[in-house]
């Protein structure tokens, strides 16, 4: 029985053959759909701008003409593309009538809980050793920039500039680690959380209880409390997700 | 160079003092080669905004186009200078707020602009005021090094840069700059530091390592305790709890050594 065993083919396996299949489609879609989209939210793309030609977007997003005209058809449902036919035409950035808040929760809709929570767990290990390395390798000068950040979160006045500035913290964080790869996986986290976020930082009371975390991991950042700056790095990440999620879980 | 040991017969440890005065000499010198880019950039950076200010108009990103053929021979040429460029202080241009002239070699070779937005609006990134490389030269008026540092500004790279002030009728204009990355330089620099008896690294004035052969002091980490700076101002070889420090000189680094490997020498630079 061992030796049947031992010679049956890997490639039987249900992980193997997952790892051969098709790239889910609808995946790719929703991938370029959510990455357009809050580039749209964020102002990264600004109303009325137009965007490349289809295969020249679909180039340097990587994926098929085929999936990019699919995701813009969603871009179009949400009323944030506009397609002009004919000479001097293509696909326009359109911001809606309907209020931001509205937008970003159709945004946030496009989340399953279990997105969110796998978001934050990825964002709490970044965020959390980050915070970890930063107290071994830091000096005070280091954190001349994080205090000015924190501070700026205080004055951000509109939801959208607190989540840069949220952002911000947290990438100065990574580069306070002096570390690059930790620093590019922030930057590239950032882009997708950080529409999200200003659902959360319109509030003020919530604004004020992140610029309060932000100040904590600054201090055990400061005093080379390492586990302790970890711990309040972790911390500030899962309290955004755990209030994205029972915002998603109310839509 | 101009040290000589103070007791006759230490001849085999001259040697020894020679080898790490030769490293940090030799490390000195390539990053003069990187500041001699950046010393061009200023000139050619100072002249052109010089003629713009007699033409009696402001500065525009299209008189900054003028520099580019200079930039990109300096990448070219440059074996160590990774991004090259002249950084205007918010402000001085007349078609936009803020403008960094930066060119980069790509992973590929090819030579490419960068194009940060700018928009404080848009961008949390907007203002580069308060990165080193710009408020150093601005601040004291002297070239500079900034780093190690994640540079998540242009090149998202572990990096030094390179800075030194342009200035045009007394008037602070920006910083002309070159970026170095450190795995670049920690190419360069660790056979040096292998050729060294004990385990050698290389700090900035913070005692951030900046290359490193030893593996208890990796690049990014600190090496606490020393004061850097001060070694640096004396500009001569010290010696603290069994580390010999090496300023090399012209360039805010100390090669940091064991001094047992130097014991002799040690012990005659404090008979002195």
């Amino acid at each position: 029985m061992r030796k049947v065993v031992a010679v049956k083919q890997p490639t039987d396996g249900g992980a193997r053959r997952a790892v051969f299949a098709p790239v889910d489609n609808r995946a790719r879609v929703e991938a370029v759909v959510r990455r357009l989209g809050d580039a749209i939210e964020l102002g990264l793309l600004a109303d009325g701008e137009q965007l490349p030609g289809e295969s020249e977007l679909a180039g340097q997003l990587g994926v098929s003409t085929v999936t990019l005209r699919e995701a813009l058809m969603a871009l179009r449902q949400q009323g944030l593309v506009t397609t002009r036919r004919g000479r001097g035409g293509g696909s326009f950035v359109s911001l809606p009538e309907i209020p931001g808040e509205e937008r970003l929760r159709t945004r946030l809709r496009g989340w399953s809980t279990e997105e969110l929570r796998d978001l934050g767990d990825h964002w709490a290990a970044l965020s959390g050793t980050a915070a970890l390395l930063a107290a071994q390798r830091t000096e005070p000068e280091d954190l001349i920039q994080l205090r000015c950040t924190a501070e700026e979160l205080d004055l951000a006045a509109d939801a959208a500039a607190r989540s840069r500035v949220y952002g911000r913290f947290h990438v100065e964080l990574a580069a306070a680690a002096q570390s690059a790869r930790l620093t590019r996986e922030q930057v590239a986290l950032q882009t997708e959380v950080g529409a999200l976020l200003c659902l959360l930082l319109g509030d003020d009371e919530y604004r004020e209880e992140v610029a309060e975390r932000h100040r904590s991991v600054i201090s055990a950042v400061q005093d080379g409390a390492h586990e302790s700056a970890r711990t309040q790095g972790e911390r500030c990440v899962r309290e955004s997700t755990a209030r994205l999620i029972a915002l998603r879980l109310t839509l | 160079m101009s040290r000589s040991p103070g007791l006759v017969g230490a001849v085999t440890t001259t040697l020894d003092v020679t080898a790490e005065e030769r490293v940090a000499a030799q490390i000195g010198r390539w990053l003069e080669a990187v500041f001699h880019a950046v010393a061009q950039t200023r000139a050619d950076t100072a002249a052109l905004l010089a003629r713009v200010a007699e033409e009696r108009r402001r500065p525009a990103t299209v008189d900054l186009a003028g520099l580019r053929p200079g930039l990109h021979a300096r990448l070219a040429r440059e074996e160590l200078v990774s991004g090259v460029g002249f950084v205007a202080v918010p402000g001085l241009l007349a078609d936009v707020p803020a403008w960094l002239e930066w060119w980069q070699t790509n992973a590929e070779g090819d030579v490419r602009p960068l194009a940060p937005d700018l928009d404080p609006d848009r961008s949390a990134y907007s203002d580069y005021t308060h990165w080193d490389w710009f408020a150093l030269p601005r601040d004291t008026g002297r070239r500079a090094v900034a780093g190690p540092y994640v540079d998540y500004l242009c090149s998202e790279e572990y990096s030094l840069t390179l800075s030194a002030p342009v200035r045009v009728a007394g008037r602070f204009a920006g910083v002309a700059a070159a970026d170095v990355y450190l795995r670049h330089f920690e190419a360069a620099a660790l056979p040096l530091l292998r050729e060294l008896p004990g385990p050698a690294h290389l700090v900035n004035a913070r005692g951030r390592v900046a290359a490193s052969a030893d593996p208890a002091h990796l690049a990014g980490s600190l090496t606490r305790g020393p004061d850097f700076a001060a070694v640096l101002e004396h500009g001569r070889v010290e010696t603290f709890e069994g580390v010999r420090l090496v300023p090399c000189r012209g360039v805010p680094l100390v090669l940091v050594v064991p001094a047992t490997t130097a014991g002799t020498v040690a012990r005659a630079t404090s008979a002195r």
